[in-house]
């Protein structure tokens, strides 16, 4: 027994020197970080306050978007009333431009891909593009469709709405023609998936604002399903395959050997790829440095602050190099043309510098920034040692 | 002096039989946690590919019956627990345990080859000779056995440790704390002492504890009077560890266990004659004679066969050397991995990759890039992202694998970057090179781009 007090005592006054000794570096290093917080926000260097982000993600970018989304998404759905009940010129190019509104509005949303919006599959039946144009056909003819089956994922949501819109037809006059007459079934398609994607958007807006967000905020441990890790598996995922892979990748042929301009986003309407990109980027950058969706004045805790903190000391930040290769990126995307399929079959080179910038704020998200916050993106269930 | 310890010194049987006990049971609860966390399938039969050990690529599972090889092993821990069959259950146990490790090294540990190591001492050490079925059937035992054979355990378990301390010694460990800054930073969800762990000074005081524990507890175990202190210290560091880390998995229930190696042969006794009454409480239930559980006739020393003792020598010949074979490479040891495994170096790195291959066809210059979930499970990617010989080995499987596809002049590039301990991550792999023209070997790998930094030490 008198041993094993011994043994404590020593353990105890080693533990005490040290942090004497240690608590003058770390107040210097505090001073000196304190100095270079540019930020108003309130951040010592020793806390992070991680619910605090979870809540500015969930209550200022995820649920404003959601509720913007589905706003919009209603005037749509009224349009698309208007337009099938009276086929002309004048409402064609009100749905497009409220098509348009709505498809921007996209860009924002698809990288919350948490709870039911995964198990829905909420991205793939919003946004998966090329659109299947075979089968929107088949649907519309026999007009005997469910468009909760995995096959129809590329008949509906955007991509359909894409072709529905701007493909069925040389000339507008010729897209008229097909809705004016009813019984080729088009309108009712446009309806139907309209719908669809109005379900699917009630259903995921619904989670935010129901306790998921709650027990979103709350979960703030570093574990595979805590909200942060998964939150920062979405962002990543969404970057490197919805963003990179889909929107420029696979048009420019990087993963094929030749460019494929037809599977670029909103390939029917033709010149709109390049605005979506940039939208793209731009929710992006506000998801990162986290700016509120509502109001860009208002900025809130972000991975760009959550960086900050575990790199303290570091002089050259990586938020700061992440944030320099996303400009790098909008910079290239800014010289594309307005249509990326134009883009690639006059000039692919440019469009592969576009993605070769791209690729490069990939490895700092996958390897800088997940080794720094020790987020490990691909859960394998395995010991280490 | 030598001499006469390796003929004359004698010591009682009993440390080795509880040696045997402990480490049969290890094994056999951590076979089946094996099995039922899923692992057989996810990491042995599901993968469509394995990376190969250099010199083992004949190693393969065997689909379902993979199985086979964990119902022979768990049969044969058994056989070890109970000193059954000893000779056969080790000898069986050694080579199917280590089968199964050559299968594919993503799964690679040090514990496992920890594990093959000493299975391997054991096959020719008499720890069944004592306190064992074997024992009361052959109405047999013995009273001493030499004492080199419990001390090659003790010598055994020391180098772990002693290896494990020294490789610690270096800038990244000691200077910078790395990579347990990062590690303990991103703990703040452990009960208690969560919020501590983001302070430099704790990361500092691990660090620098967990080297001079690895260096110094050898000896402090060795020396009888600080043995008590040093368990202690061992019982706080592993439960340490399996707090902090816990996918470390059984490691520190085997290093905890395996201590007591260095115990009194009075403990041993002590815990033989627990497990004595316990079986004859057992036996009497189950209508035993009492007498069938005493052997009869004692025969005193063991003589080991004249092949042991150089087996021996030239093990630890090897274990002593292997660490340093990271001598005969140029470069940063961390980053070029040539000489890392299988010398205790344990928890040094945290290395992330990102690694994606160009094919190109030589001829048209067209090129395209690899979805390499199409073809490595998430566990072998993250492997192999930042281990230059698995870099190289899915490069060559890439090319066969494109060329019977009918791909014709195909080059292999890579597109690779690694961080290391926390470093801005940098270019690894040279993307010029064609790696489907690189063969593996145990010579340098010039490919690799070199560290742009320097990390000092052992």
């Amino acid at each position: 027994m008198k041993k094993l007090i011994y043994f404590k005592l020593v353990i105890l006054s080693l533990i005490f020197q040290r942090c004497s000794g240690d608590l003058d570096t770390i107040e210097i290093i505090e001073k000196i970080d304190q100095s270079n917080v540019s930020d108003n926000i309130s951040q010592s260097t020793n806390e992070f306050d991680r619910s605090s982000m979870l809540s500015f993600w969930a209550d200022s970018i995820i649920l404003p978007s959601m509720i913007s989304f589905e706003e919009e998404l209603n005037v749509f759905n009224e349009n698309v009333s208007n337009f099938t009940a009276n086929p002309n010129t004048n409402n064609l190019a009100l749905l497009r431009e409220q098509w348009l509104i709505i498809y921007k509005n996209w860009q924002y949303v698809e990288m919350f891909d948490l709870g039911i919006a995964e198990e829905i599959y909420f991205k793939n039946r919003m946004n998966i593009f090329p659109a299947n144009v075979q089968r929107i056909e088949r649907n519309i003819n026999n007009l005997e469709f469910n468009l909760d089956e995995p096959a129809n994922f590329a008949a509906q949501g955007f991509t359909a709405l894409d072709y529905l819109l701007f493909g069925i037809g040389q000339e507008d006059d010729a897209i008229l023609t097909k809705y004016s007459n009813t019984s080729f079934n088009y309108g009712e398609y446009l309806i139907q998936v309209t719908a669809k994607m109005q379900e699917l958007t009630v259903l995921v807006k619904a989670q935010w604002e129901g306790n998921y967000r709650d027990s979103f905020v709350q979960s703030t441990d570093n574990t595979a399903t805590s909200s942060i890790n998964m939150m920062l598996n979405d962002f990543v995922y969404y970057f490197e395959k919805g963003y990179r892979a889909n929107k420029f990748g696979i048009p420019a042929g990087v993963f094929s050997g030749g460019p494929l301009p037809n599977t670029i986003e909103a390939y029917h309407g033709k010149k709109y790829s390049k605005i979506l990109s940039l939208e793209a980027t731009s929710a992006i950058e506000n998801f990162f440095n986290g700016v509120a969706y509502n109001d860009p004045e208002t900025m809130g805790l972000s991975i760009k602050d959550y960086l900050d903190f575990v790199e303290s000391s570091s002089a050259e930040r990586l938020s700061e190099r992440i944030n320099e290769k996303l400009q790098g990126g909008r910079i290239k995307i800014n010289e594309l043309n307005t249509s990326f399929s134009k883009q690639i079959e006059d000039n692919n080179t440019l469009m592969l510098l576009t993605y070769d910038a791209i690729q490069s704020t990939v490895v700092l998200f996958k390897v800088d920034m997940l080794q720094k916050l020790n987020v490990s993106v691909d859960y394998a269930d395995a010991d280490g040692d | 002096m030598l001499k006469s310890y390796l003929n004359k010194s004698k010591i009682h049987p009993a440390p080795l039989a509880v040696f045997r006990i402990l480490y049969g049971s290890l094994m056999l609860i951590a076979l089946i946690r094996f099995w039922v966390n899923g692992w057989i399938h996810t990491l042995y039969i599901e993968p469509e590919f394995h990376f190969k050990y250099y010199g083992f690529s004949w190693v393969t599972d065997f689909g379902n019956y993979t199985y086979l090889l964990y119902v022979i092993c768990i049969i044969a821990s058994f056989g070890i627990i109970l000193g059954y069959r000893y000779r056969l259950s080790i000898f069986l146990f050694f080579i199917l345990f280590t089968y199964t490790e050559l299968i594919d090294k993503t799964t690679y540990l040090n514990h496992y080859y920890f594990t093959s190591c000493i299975a391997f001492l054991l096959c020719f050490l008499p720890a069944a000779h004592y306190f064992s079925l074997d024992v009361l059937k052959k109405k047999k035992t013995i009273e001493a056995i030499p004492s080199w054979m419990v001390d090659s355990i003790k010598l055994f378990l020391c180098i772990v440790y002693f290896y494990a301390g020294i490789a610690k010694i270096n800038s990244d460990w000691l200077i910078e704390a790395q990579p347990l800054s990062i590690w303990l930073t991103s703990k703040y969800d452990i009960p208690l002492i969560g919020s501590l762990l983001k302070y430099k000074w704790i990361h500092f005081t691990a660090s620098w504890s967990g080297m001079l524990y690895d260096v110094f507890i050898p000896f402090f175990l060795l020396y009888p009077k600080t043995r008590k202190i040093a368990f202690l210290f061992v019982l706080l560091f592993h439960i340490m560890t399996k707090i902090f880390f816990p996918s470390i998995g059984m490691f520190p229930y085997i290093m905890i266990l395996g201590a007591t190696i260095f115990f009194d042969v009075k403990w041993h006794k002590n815990i033989l004659r627990h497990l004595h009454d316990l079986g004859l409480k057992l036996s009497q239930k189950l209508n035993f004679l009492e007498s069938k559980l005493t052997p009869k006739k004692a025969i005193g020393l063991f003589e080991p066969k004249k092949y042991i003792l150089p087996v021996f020598l030239i093990f630890f010949f090897i274990q002593l050397l292997l660490p340093f074979r990271y001598f005969a490479y140029p470069g940063e040891l961390f980053w070029n991995e040539q000489g890392y495994r299988f010398s205790w170096r344990v928890m040094l790195m945290e290395k992330k990759g990102y690694t994606t291959f160009k094919i190109k066809d030589s001829i048209s210059q067209k090129t395209f890039y690899v979805d390499n979930t199409d073809f490595l499970t998430p566990f072998q990617e993250r492997q192999m992202s930042f281990q230059p010989d698995f870099i190289l080995e899915y490069a060559h499987y890439l090319a066969d694998n494109f060329e019977n596809q009918g791909h014709e002049n195909i080059q292999v590039f890579s597109d690779s970057f690694v961080a290391l301990n926390g470093r801005p991550s940098q270019r690894f792999i040279d993307p010029s090179t064609d790696l489907s023209r690189e063969i593996e070997s145990f010579k340098h790998k010039k490919w690799v781009l070199p560290l742009e930094d320097e990390i000092y030490g052992l």
